[in-house]
């Protein structure tokens, strides 16, 4: 007669329902308590890092934007600062609103496709629906006011390519306005609905000091009471001189991250309306292109998913002699070990999704 | 938000979806779509071939020409080349009809030939290129335009020139 062991290792992915991405979990399990968590990364590497040192800098910005669809407007943004800091260059004013108006958008559609996934993970398929439609109103955003519903083809170097006109203003103040009450809506909705409250209250728990440990960034870090904010912290664009609100919760369980995905959203309306307010008249970008003479720097913007940062070493050649950029899942997978100690395997994808991985960015 | 005021807006409301192929599918103006390219107007810097992230631009030599091609099975859509264009002649229209049959994956192609001419002035034979007018002051007249588009480009350096020094 034979009995099952007590203790056994599951596989979670490389390809798996609950999962974005592909990511590989090796997961000790005692009953269906997890014990240890061995990540194995790897499986969507395209090679990107060493491609850009094949592009020249101006096919890098269109690359770069490429290493992943959510954060695709962080990462040329980032990128093009740095080719700034090397050749000295101060974007106009007018650009630099611009530039907040780009990343914001697209903080609000990822930030609400994370939080759409929390309820599909949860079981809750009208939430799920629900808040996928009220992102749609972004993505009406992104296709109307930059002509693509992902890659927004907003940077360049030296400035932005595209630029508001009264029409496409309108647009997006119309749009601005509808998803106010809604995100509002479904804020009420997140703090108060049993299904959703009994999924993630107290799961995946990261303490402030496992964070700091860990070097958490972006909603993780801001959910476990660490207040940290790279448009707080060190303000590029125009950060400086708007209305930021950095939102920490305490908890550091997966619906505090949840609950501050949804105020970064309604924070991102509000910056993008001062902008808007506030926006001078003037370039979009410097009159010629820019040439990057040889140098480095580092650049770091705060992505969707937290601290992004680039390293741009240039030489003589209009390529790049290498580029590097450390991207915030980087340091948000590291916890998930804590996240997941004495976890239930049924809530093993709803901790993984509330770091909100970007795995193609992390492996590029 | 009550679930059941959210089905009873959904109700009234229909479907969020489009109803493509059977209706109209609204497309935004500055969609970045299908790539145009006009011969005429084009200067033949080949900025557009030196800025595409996939190689999907390509100029070749041709018997009759400088051939220009977009392969729209290798196009990003990312509109680097509408945007570093001078002259604004390649240009992506709002045409995202681009599902096709697998035989016909090799026509997905927009082509364009600059042709060759022959100099107004010298009889060699040049292609014919728009000129660069950004910097020409006091701008060209249409006639000037004319000549000097039916010129090679030694005789249009000559042409300029010939005008700077007109008093």
């Amino acid at each position: 007669m034979s009995t099952v062991p007590e203790t056994y290792t599951i596989p979670v992915g490389p390809l798996h329902v609950a999962l974005e991405e592909p990511m590989y979990f090796r997961i000790d399990v005692h009953g269906e308590t997890v014990t240890h968590v061995d990540i194995n990364a790897g499986h969507v590497h395209r090679g990107i890092e060493y491609l850009t040192t094949k592009r020249t800098m101006l096919q890098n910005v269109v690359l770069t934007e490429r290493i992943c669809s959510l954060c695709s407007n962080s990462h040329p943004e980032t990128f093009a600062m740095a080719a700034e800091q090397i050749a000295g260059i101060a974007i106009p004013e007018r650009a630099a609103m611009l530039r907040v108006v780009a990343a914001e958008v697209k903080r609000i559609a990822s930030n609400l496709f994370n939080v759409a996934l929390l309820a599909h993970l949860v079981g809750y398929e009208t939430l799920f629906m629900h808040v996928m439609q009220v992102r749609e109103i972004a993505q009406d955003i992104k296709e109307t006011v930059f002509g693509n519903r992902m890659d927004l083809g907003a940077i360049c170097i030296g400035g932005v390519r595209y630029d508001l006109d009264e029409e496409t203003t309108g647009f997006l103040v119309a749009a601005l306005d509808r998803l106010v009450p809604e995100i509002e809506a479904i804020v009420a909705t997140y703090r108060t609905n049993g299904s959703i409250l009994g999924r993630t209250r107290d799961v995946g728990v990261l303490t402030r000091e496992q964070g700091l440990a860990c070097g958490v960034v972006g909603p993780v870090a801001r959910a476990s009471g660490i207040a940290y904010d790279v448009r707080a912290v060190a303000p590029y664009a125009a950060y400086d001189r708007l209305p930021l609100e950095v939102h920490v919760l305490t908890d550091g369980d997966v619906w505090s991250r949840a609950m501050i995905r949804l105020a970064e959203a309604l924070t991102a309306i509000d910056l993008i309306r001062a902008c808007l307010r506030d926006l001078p008249d003037g370039p979009t970008r410097l009159a010629e292109t820019p040439d990057i003479p040889p140098g480095r720097a580092i650049a770091k913007s705060e992505a969707p998913r937290g601290e992004l940062i680039y390293y741009l070493k240039t030489n003589d050649n209009p390529q790049p002699e290498r580029v590097k950029w450390r991207v915030p899942t980087f340091m948000n997978w590291d916890a998930l070990r804590f996240m997941l100690a004495d976890a239930k395997i049924a809530d093993i994808a709803i901790i993984v999704n509330s770091i909100d991985p970007c795995v193609s960015c992390t492996e590029r | 938000m009550n679930v059941l005021s959210l089905l009873g807006r959904n109700l009234t409301q229909g479907p969020y979806t489009e109803p493509f192929p059977f209706g109209p599918a609204p497309t935004a103006k500055r969609f970045r779509g299908r790539v145009t390219f006009d011969a005429a107007t084009c200067e033949g810097c080949k900025i557009c071939e030196r800025v595409c992230p996939a190689g999907a631009i390509r100029f070749s030599k041709a018997k009759d020409g400088l051939a220009f091609a977009v392969w729209h099975n290798s196009c990003v859509f990312c509109g680097n080349c509408e945007f570093h264009c001078p002259t604004g002649s390649v240009h992506q229209t709002t045409d995202w009809h681009l599902a096709h049959e697998q035989a016909r994956k090799y026509a997905m192609v927009e082509f364009g030939l600059i042709p060759n001419q022959t100099c107004s002035e010298c009889g060699a034979t040049a292609l014919a290129t728009a000129p660069s007018l950004r910097g020409i002051a006091p701008p060209l007249s249409a006639e000037e335009a004319v000549t000097l588009k039916s010129l090679c480009p030694k005789c249009r350096a000559r042409f300029l020139k010939a005008r700077r020094a007109k008093p």
